[in-house]
């Protein structure tokens, strides 16, 4: 069954039909679709995200006229790096009650997030990928490649790793003198220890992560003691704590961090650029190696 | 122990000299609070801290001092006296032991306060609109709740018209998290319903205090009032106390002090309770003399829990308000048991 006469289908149906008989069609035909995804199934017209991270995937993979609706999240340009592209693009709450109506022939979601909706959507039979979070680059690469195969955009898939991959290889390779300790701080004293692309990219720009040494193991929480205690360079904090306040913003603006400011250099990164694995990271690894040659330069040979 | 026989054993056991109680729970908190900067999350040689400050070297480690133990060394303090006192002195006012801040909605009405006015931006455009809030909140809820249940009012009033506060002032304060436009706010009211003294700063300390010491001394002042007062309304009249003036000062106090340590902490409850209802035998039930040693109590068990929640092994750490109530619930029920089987 091709795509056009699915919507065909649901256009006649729409017409005629109650409510839950489009439902049960929907998820006939979302089933029959989804039996044949081992076999190169036709291009998904009606994509939908239900992830940040994944929004920014597919608004650079997909055709616009595919993409049925991405996350409200991704509107704002403070927490995205294609804001401009959600212009036009219907916005969804990660509610299933969004999303069945536009009869979705591939949703996308994060494994950690719209869990409600995600079982919902798999009940009425809609074709569902869900993503991990990228652990480091080559999980970027992989999961770049995989969504593209999926959305039939193989080779600007290709393309736009080949791109990012062309970026990291032309940043300068980090001196190999004294490794700048380094933590991020987030709100509510969230911090990322290994295992993580924060990590990684902390690592290619040079860095040590102090939380990393300390034991930390993906993302855990750092009493502010320990941050000041432990001989900080750079402290790398979200942009968020100039957003309006809550008491989880405003351990970023405690006054011991102020106090550090003699010896330790803040580094500001808005987590568009980190959070998610795509090219921002670029931008990422080049603000820390910038932060990291001038912590250098300041501090005397050892 | 729930016998009458008790309490009057009680009454007629011996009791200690009030200058030695009063020196001997100051030298309490003031041990504790050298615990307190001794204890936290980072290893911390304390003795050198304190020289290197004493030698006016900026170190990291008299950072750590500074910045972040001493805050909250001082905070646990002040907050514990202001809920000690308020506690004595709202059970003095009322003449009914389960007047405490956070049972009978002040404490909550202050988050409400200090909440509307911290996450809508008041508080960034002027520091001292936080305490104010909370002293607001805190004001309000001791007014209704005075002229609800009045003096000398039934148990059952006093602690419906705290249960009615409280559920009131918890739902406004949800409402109002729920707008505020940081999507961090919604998971906060934990901090403002349980209350906390982690990451708390110097610049809070010092914004809270003088409302808090205005506050302290308006309850400390009322003690021998709150002495004629148990001897009945007319003879304390008749004594010469100037029974609206005293209300007046007691609600303004407590407003202040509990407010003020509400907007900086949360509602830390039960410790209000629990420590004028141990400390009241050993001033031989003199709700004047119990203001002063309330506090140093309050202080003293602020302190303890909150060096509790550090050396727990339960990360992030436990609220305050979670030991407190673990501690006074029982002393909560215990109470009331002993309430209803004099009232029956």
């Amino acid at each position: 069954m091709t795509i056009a006469d699915r919507s065909l289908d649901r256009g006649t149906f729409a017409s005629v039909c109650c409510r839950r008989l489009i439902l049960t069609a929907v998820a006939l035909l979302s089933a029959i679709g989804h039996l044949g995804a081992t076999d190169p199934p036709g291009k998904p017209r009606r994509i939908v995200s239900l992830n940040m991270c994944v929004d920014e995937l597919i608004l650079r993979l997909a055709e616009p006229q595919n993409i049925a609706s991405v996350t409200w999240l991704s509107r704002d340009p403070k927490n995205s790096n294609v804001a401009e592209l959600v212009a036009g693009v219907p916005v969804n709450h990660g509610l299933a009650e969004e999303i069945i109506p536009l009869n979705p022939d591939l949703v996308i979601a994060g494994i950690y997030t719209a869990r409600t909706a995600v079982a919902m959507l798999q009940r009425v039979g809609i074709p569902v990928l869900q993503v991990d979070i990228p652990k480091n680059l080559d999980d970027v690469r992989r999961q770049i490649r995989e969504v593209a195969g999926l959305i039939g955009e193989r080779e600007k898939g290709e393309s736009v790793i080949a791109a990012m991959d062309r970026s990291l290889a032309a940043l300068p390779r980090p001196s190999s003198g004294q490794r700048p300790r380094a933590i991020v701080l987030n709100p509510n004293g969230a911090t990322v220890g290994k295992g993580t692309l924060v990590d990684e990219i902390m690592t290619r720009a040079g860095l040590t992560n102090v939380a990393a040494d300390l034991g930390i193991d993906s993302y855990g929480q750092i009493p502010l003691e320990a941050v000041a205690a432990n001989a900080i360079d750079i402290l790398i904090v979200s942009a968020s704590r100039d957003g309006p306040p809550a008491l989880a913003t405003e351990i970023l603006r405690h006054p011991v961090l102020s106090a550090l400011s003699d010896r330790t250099r803040v580094v500001v990164m808005p987590g568009r650029l980190w959070n998610c694995g795509g090219p921002a990271v670029v931008e990422a690894i080049e603000r820390l190696m910038q932060a990291a040659g001038e912590v250098r330069a300041e501090a005397p040979p050892k | 122990m729930s016998h009458a026989p008790a309490f009057d054993v009680a009454k007629l056991a011996p009791v200690p000299p009030y200058g030695v109680l009063v020196a001997g729970l100051a030298i309490l908190v003031v041990i504790l609070m050298g615990a307190s900067l001794a204890i936290g999350y980072a290893p911390l040689d304390l003795m050198q801290a304190v020289r290197d400050l004493l030698q006016g070297e900026k170190t990291l480690a008299t950072l750590v001092l500074t910045e972040l133990r001493l805050p909250r060394a001082l905070l646990g303090c002040f907050v514990g006296l202001s809920l000690g006192i308020s506690g004595a002195a709202l059970q003095g006012l009322m003449r009914n032991p389960l007047a405490e801040p956070g049972i009978i909605g002040v404490s909550g009405a202050a988050a409400f306060g200090a909440v509307t006015v911290f996450y809508f931006g008041l508080a960034g455009a002027l520091s001292l609109a936080l305490p104010l809030g909370g002293i607001a909140g805190a004001a309000a809820a001791t007014f209704l709740l005075y002229g609800l249940s009045g003096r000398g009012a039934g148990t059952m009033t006093l602690i419906l018209a705290g249960v009615a506060i409280n559920s009131f002032a918890g739902a406004l304060t949800s409402l109002a998290l729920n707008l505020s436009p940081n999507p961090y706010a919604v998971t906060e009211i934990v901090f403002w319903l349980l209350g906390s003294l982690a990451d708390r700063s110097l610049p809070y300390v010092w914004l809270v205090l003088p409302l808090m010491i205005i506050g302290w001394g308006l309850l400390l002042i009322s003690g021998p009032a709150l002495d004629g007062l148990t001897l009945g309304e007319d003879t304390a009249k008749s004594l010469g106390f100037d029974l609206g003036r005293l209300r007046l000062q007691l609600i303004a106090g407590t407003a202040l002090a509990v407010g003020s340590a509400v907007a900086v902490t949360g509602a830390i409850a039960f410790v209000g309770l629990v420590v004028p209802h141990l400390l009241r035998p050993l001033v031989a039930y003199r709700p004047g003399r119990l203001l002063l040693v309330s506090g140093l109590g309050g202080a003293a068990l602020t302190l303890a829990a909150d060096i509790s929640v550090r050396l727990l092994p339960i990360r992030p750490e436990l609220k305050l308000g979670v030991v407190t109530a673990i501690i006074g619930a029982p002393f909560l029920f215990g109470l009331i048991y002993r309430l209803r089987e004099e009232e029956a």
